[in-house]
């Protein structure tokens, strides 16, 4: 089994992909799908894999550079991982690499190359930079054929292959080939414009090893940084002084608030990386008096953390008012008992109680200025948000 | 996608060419950024969040006092002037200028950029 390196696509695959299995990630032209393949290149290399690259696209040598932008030393992997050279040849100019495709439009050839590899390699994992340029060259059919007999050489000897493909307008056979039986897995990267979310996604469309998960996921492609999972945001809510403005500076890599006198006036907004995740936070104030500004900044949201302040059960009601202003009712959230340090603080049970909340509501104990609880509630509205499995 | 996306930083692109203009993002009404132009993206997103929250600010003031939705919000610093304009009712635009600039051109050309980025997002 080695890891995709992509954050919860291994958890949805049951751990990664697993020996002799094939994976395509199957692109719509125009995202940024190639990153995919180099993660889990990197991925493998990191857990002591032994790693192959088909570079059909670009020289291997600039390869190396993307992959140093995403700031992944692969030097350090050096013996481990080998370049296949199917490009330079192209363009007419010299090799350095072991293995040289001479003439990649002529599939026969390209094709010998790789069954050589799959045969005298140790169980490596096996990626194609860009499947959608060799059939651009070697033509649709013929390249399905070699795929099929690459892909069942790969099971007898133990390999992993992952293929980066690009939807360019093929034949529906082919696209349907490529959706369907050619792969043990699909991974279907694409994007949405979903009102103002302009964003990248990934989705599981097929795999024979688990159990059916349709669910997609949001991503950026950072760099440094890589395929990080994005939430756009989440909503920090709560009565006044209950510490919302400390929570969302406790849980953030970086945040600014606009507090005058001691309250937040206009909202917290924070940024956290976490696990993979890259989520933006938004606080709004507690005081009634700004409920305008609440409502208005509150659209969007894909989960909310509740903050109140376990001391004083009086403002519980304000509470579930403020998740009726956020329009929050329908959204995963979490309620952050904090203040959980204070003499006289509720246990999350006694809060649930007061509270009459139901038993799959979250509450997770808090003291956000000690940064207590906070990741946790983090990975439990993740979770919800996700569909967490 | 991409056709949204390249049509909101020709927008954005033209906006940033006017004379004095050092920055401009498009931004939803609810503080999310949608493009930006900016020399550090670290605080683009706050800088979003921020600005929305002004111009819905400014806004909510004038209309509970029936003045009436305003053009636009101006801000006025030694360093430089900031000026947030609503797109329609999803998104607004925000430029920083220079404070050596007068502000007229910028003004007409946030006016007219607003209306294309409306157009874009309905």
């Amino acid at each position: 089994m080695i890891k995709t390196g992509i954050p919860k696509l291994d958890e949805f695959l049951d751990g990664g992909i697993p020996k002799g299995k094939s994976l395509v990630y199957y692109m719509q032209p125009g995202v940024e799908g190639e990153v995919f393949g180099m993660q889990t290149i990197y991925s493998a290399l990191k857990d002591g894999g032994n790693c192959v690259l088909v570079a059909s696209s670009t020289i291997p040598d600039i390869t190396r550079g993307q992959f140093k932008e995403f700031g992944w030393d692969i030097n350090q992997f050096n013996n481990k991982f080998i370049s296949v050279d199917a490009y330079n040849p192209l363009i007419g100019a010299p090799s350095k690499e072991k293995y040289i495709v001479s003439n990649p439009d002529n599939i026969e050839e390209f094709s010998r190359i790789i069954v050589d590899i799959i045969k005298q390699l140790p169980p490596s994992t096996i990626v194609f930079g860009s499947l959608s340029t060799i059939m651009d060259l070697c033509g649709e059919r013929k390249v399905i054929e070699a795929v099929r007999i690459w892909n069942k050489m790969a099971m007898l000897y133990d390999h992993v292959m992952v293929y980066n493909f690009t939807a360019w307008p093929y034949s529906q056979e082919t696209l349907d080939l490529m959706k369907g039986e050619l792969f043990n897995a699909v991974i279907s990267i694409g994007g949405i414009v979903e009102r103002v979310i302009f964003g990248q996604y990934f989705e599981i469309l097929k795999s024979d090893w688990t159990k059916e998960i349709k669910r997609s996921m949001l991503f950026r492609v950072l760099r440094p940084g890589g395929i990080k999972l994005y939430i756009p945001k989440i909503l920090v809510t709560g009565p006044f002084d209950s510490g919302k403005s400390t929570f969302v500076h406790a849980l953030s890599t970086r945040a600014i608030s606009v507090d005058r006198l001691g309250t937040t006036i206009a909202l917290d907004h924070g940024h956290v990386d976490y696990k993979g995740f890259s989520a933006d936070i938004f606080g709004t104030p507690g005081q009634e008096r700004f409920d305008p500004i609440i409502r208005l900044l509150s659209g969007e949201s894909m989960g909310v953390f509740l903050v109140i302040d376990s001391t004083n059960p009086s403002d519980f009601t304000r509470a579930k008012q403020m998740l009726k202003i956020t329009m929050s009712y329908g959204l995963p959230y979490v309620i952050i008992a904090n203040k959980q340090d204070l003499d006289g603080a509720l246990t999350p049970e006694e809060v649930r109680e007061q509270f009459d909340l139901p038993e799959d509501v979250p509450i997770i104990p808090a003291v956000a200025k000690d940064k207590i609880g906070v990741y946790e509630a983090f990975e439990v509205l993740i979770d919800s948000v996700t569909g967490g499995i | 996608m991409p056709d949204t996306i390249d049509m909101i930083d020709k927008i954005l692109t033209d906006m940033k060419n006017v004379g004095g203009v050092e920055a401009c993002a498009a931004v939803s009404r609810d503080g999310l950024l949608i493009r930006a132009i900016v020399q550090n993206w670290q605080f683009a997103e706050s800088f979003a969040a921020m600005s929305a929250t002004m111009l819905g600010a400014a806004e909510t003031a004038t209309v509970e006092l029936g003045k009436g939705i305003p053009h636009r919000v101006i801000v006025e610093s030694g360093q430089g002037r900031l000026v947030a304009v609503g797109a329609g009712p999803r998104a607004l635009l925000v430029v920083t200028v220079d404070s050596d600039t007068g502000l007229g051109l910028v003004l007409i050309e946030l006016e007219k950029a607003a209306k294309k980025l409306k157009e874009l997002l309905i």
